[in-house]
């Protein structure tokens, strides 16, 4: 026992199911209402621009004439789906390399801290567009390079908190009975890791979505007609004044969608 | 006349009794040693005499300090008497010492502040202070600069500095080897021969027979037995008593040597070096099977790493360790010091355990048949390392070990965290094992008694004098 003082968490559980209903919440919105509404996110009907919601078009029309509701339900499904792929493979090479930098050591654990140190030193935002600007594909390249910058963090968690199980007498004792690398990974750090990582992926999730709409933002991301949430903001900005709900749509979508993000990863005790 | 009268003291804990009524009385002279294991409630008690229990603990009871009549359910109305009437001496004193401050200028500083006397007079009477204690010219020195013993009298004379005539001393000898164990005790009693009353807290047999005086046994909150310390020892009355003076290393019979089997391994001229300081240098031995080789010395000289190198885990500066021929690489094992360390925490114990069972080809029908045997309930298997007892722990660690059947175990002070009748426990069954299982064990300990009536032949790691025991020769003639 520790003399530790333990700080009440009341908080935590409520923080996790408001995060948590704020995302099913977007889910349901992205996947299922255009099931409930059909409609096309691209068809354009000029004579209907910026006019107000109807039936076939629960949030009324941007400047083209195009239903924000469905602009918005397809602009859900794209970042949070470039996210989570960055993410997963992120998560799963900082995974690995981490492991491996931590249980090598030496050279292995120099070169690779010295590569994360040096792409830690670059702003995030221009490393993902010097891979835009490389790789074909708008979608692929935020992947690759929203990977490339997210990786750091997973590498650096798993290897700090991998160092220290490491040497902890519970390994050495499981190697002295006999267990191989892949029992002690099994049993010892993942176990250990894993609130980190889920932690680490929440957050990196919402920065990744962030990323996108900020570039989509400024013209650099997303091109048009794709509906993305950065591009559709910037899009029907000039309108704000005619349209203010067509406008605050693609902004409370983005904030929601971050806000519950950051919940679940800030209601974890890590 | 009485120094200290405490009546009924009780404590509790949310209206749940966790310390039932306990009187003492302190005379002049006469020390009082409390004796109990951890959890017996024995530093509740003195919390509660001085008014220092911990806000969500409430005590009961009347408190008599010289004059002064208190009431131990407030605690408040002791404040003023800490350091004039009754004093602390901390647990681990070189840490309790300012470590930026001179020694002489802890000293006066309590002379000053809480006898109130003058700047230059409390220096001086800081100054006859250590010289009494022995500790002349040591007053300008920091507390890194002093011996632990030397840090023990810094203490001792800031506690008393205040004109406190009770001392209460809370587990003095914590962290302590059996040398620098007589050392404390004495100084204490010296304390005591100027007049004044002490008051012991311990679970340390030597320490209390060493003080001497009248004795308290608690267990669990209740006081067991009560007299002097030299008749309760002698010749206790309740069976409580009499199990914890038999786990007593110094009360254990001699083990029977068991007659050496094959031999396991041989260490030639191992020296091993920890941040560029020779630790040992020198050391050969050889063990066989069932033989059990002590190791002792003062903290710091080197028996874990001994045993880290033994086992493989660490590179020896100098030297071999030949392992027999047709040992399988987990042939050797080792019991940790902290068993819960040496668990996976996350994990439930039998998965855990399974494991190892499979790992090494037995079935749970081993485990089932083992548990019995080393006294452990099924139920534990279900919770985490963390959930368990240290003596519970420690003895699922030796199951976990007899899994593997191994040849040899370095059990690294496995019972420095147990309670006497729970280190007896253990020792008796790592001896068993190396009987039944042929087995041969280094079991480093800093109890010399311990080492002494274990193990078949003892090596004694040190600095100076100590050394002299491990040259090669003489652990030869003693092997033979």
């Amino acid at each position: 026992m520790s003399d530790a003082v333990m700080i009440p968490r009341p908080a935590g559980h409520a923080t996790r199911w408001i995060g948590a209903t704020l995302v099913a919440t977007v889910l349901v919105f992205s996947l299922i209402g255009p099931l409930a509404v059909p409609g096309d996110p691209f068809a354009q009907s000029l004579m209907k621009a910026l006019s107000g919601p109807e039936p076939g078009a629960p949030l009324g029309y941007d400047h083209l004439g195009r239903s924000i509701f469905h602009r918005l339900a397809h602009a859900l499904r794209l970042s949070p789906a470039i996210a989570i792929a960055a993410v997963l493979s992120a998560g799963l090479a900082g995974l690995v390399l981490g492991t491996v930098a931590a249980a090598r050591g030496g050279w292995t654990d120099r070169i690779l801290t010295t590569l994360a140190d040096a792409l830690l030193a670059l702003p995030g935002l221009l490393l993902v567009l010097i891979v835009l600007a490389i790789l074909p594909g708008t979608a692929f390249g935020f992947w690759a390079g929203l990977s490339l910058v997210l990786w750091v963090e997973f590498f650096r968690l798993t290897r700090a908190a991998t160092r220290e199980v490491l040497v902890s007498p519970a390994v050495q004792a499981t190697r002295l009975l006999g267990f191989g690398p892949i029992y002690i990974f099994r049993t010892h750090i993942w176990p250990e890791i894993a609130p980190m990582m889920l932690t680490a992926a929440a957050f990196g999730t919402a920065t990744a979505i962030m990323a996108i709409a900020a570039l989509g933002f400024v013209h650099v991301g997303m091109r048009a007609p794709t509906p993305e949430l950065g591009l559709m903001m910037v899009e029907l900005l000039p309108y704000w004044r005619e349209a203010p709900m067509a406008l605050l749509s693609p902004v409370i979508a983005t904030f929601a969608l971050l806000l519950s993000l950051t919940l679940l990863a800030g209601s974890r005790e890590t | 006349m009485t120094l200290l009268n405490a009546e009924d003291i009780t404590v509790s804990q949310g209206g749940t009794p966790i310390l039932h009524p306990v009187s003492l009385h302190l005379e002049p002279g006469e020390p009082l040693v409390i004796l109990g294991e951890t959890g017996s409630g024995k530093s509740l008690l003195a919390q509660a005499i001085m008014g220092t229990l911990p806000r969500d603990l409430t005590a009961r009871g009347r408190v008599a300090l010289g004059d002064h009549l208190l009431d131990a359910a407030r605690p408040n109305g002791f404040r003023p008497l800490w350091g004039r009437q009754i004093a602390v001496l901390p647990q681990e004193p070189w840490l309790s010492l300012d470590p930026l401050m001179r020694a002489s200028g802890q000293v006066a500083e309590a002379h000053r502040l809480v006898r109130g006397l003058g700047k230059g007079e409390a220096r001086a009477q800081a100054t006859s202070d250590l010289d009494r204690l022995g500790l002349s010219g040591a007053g300008a020195r920091y507390p890194h600069e002093l011996s632990g013993g030397m840090a023990q009298r810094v203490a001792i004379a800031a506690a008393r500095a205040g004109g406190a005539r009770v001392v209460i001393a809370d587990e003095p000898t914590k962290g302590l080897d059996a040398a620098r164990r007589d050392e404390v005790a004495d100084l204490l009693l010296a304390e005591l021969a100027r007049g004044g009353g002490l008051l012991v807290i311990t679970h340390d047999l030597a320490l209390a027979r060493r003080v001497g005086g009248r004795m308290i046994v608690l267990r669990e909150g209740r006081v067991v037995e009560t007299g002097a310390t030299a008749s309760v020892m002698g010749a206790p009355t309740q069976a409580y008593t009499r199990d914890l003076i038999a786990a007593d290393p110094e009360n254990w019979a001699l083990r029977t040597p068991a007659a050496p089997g094959a031999p396991v391994l041989t260490a030639t001229g191992l020296a091993a070096d920890r941040g560029g300081a020779r630790l040992f240098s020198g050391l050969s031995f050889d063990l066989a099977e069932g033989r059990i080789l002590g190791v002792t010395g003062p903290s710091g000289c080197g028996k874990s790493t001994l045993g880290d190198v033994v086992l493989g885990l660490l590179r020896a500066s100098e030297g071999r360790v030949d392992k027999a021929k047709g040992l399988t690489a987990t042939a050797f094992q080792k019991l940790y010091q902290d068993p819960v360390a040496a668990f996976p925490r996350h994990r439930t114990l039998e998965p855990t355990l399974l494991d190892v069972a499979r790992r090494h080809g037995q079935s749970q029908a081993r485990i089932d048949a083992l548990m019995p045997r080393l006294g452990l309930a099924p139920v534990l298997l279900t919770r985490r390392p963390d959930a368990v007892s240290g003596g519970e722990l420690q003895r699922l660690a030796l199951l976990r070990l007899l899994l593997v059947r191994p040849k040899f175990i370095f059990a690294d002070e496995p019972t420095s965290r147990l309670d006497p009748i729970t280190q007896k426990q253990v020792i008796d069954l790592l001896c068993d094992m190396a009987e039944t299982e042929g087995c041969a064990i280094m079991l480093v300990s800093h109890d010399p008694a311990l080492v002494a009536r274990t193990a078949d032949h003892v090596l004694s790691l040190g600095p100076d004098a100590a050394n002299v025991d491990v040259t090669p020769p003489r652990v030869a003639r003693a092997l033979q």
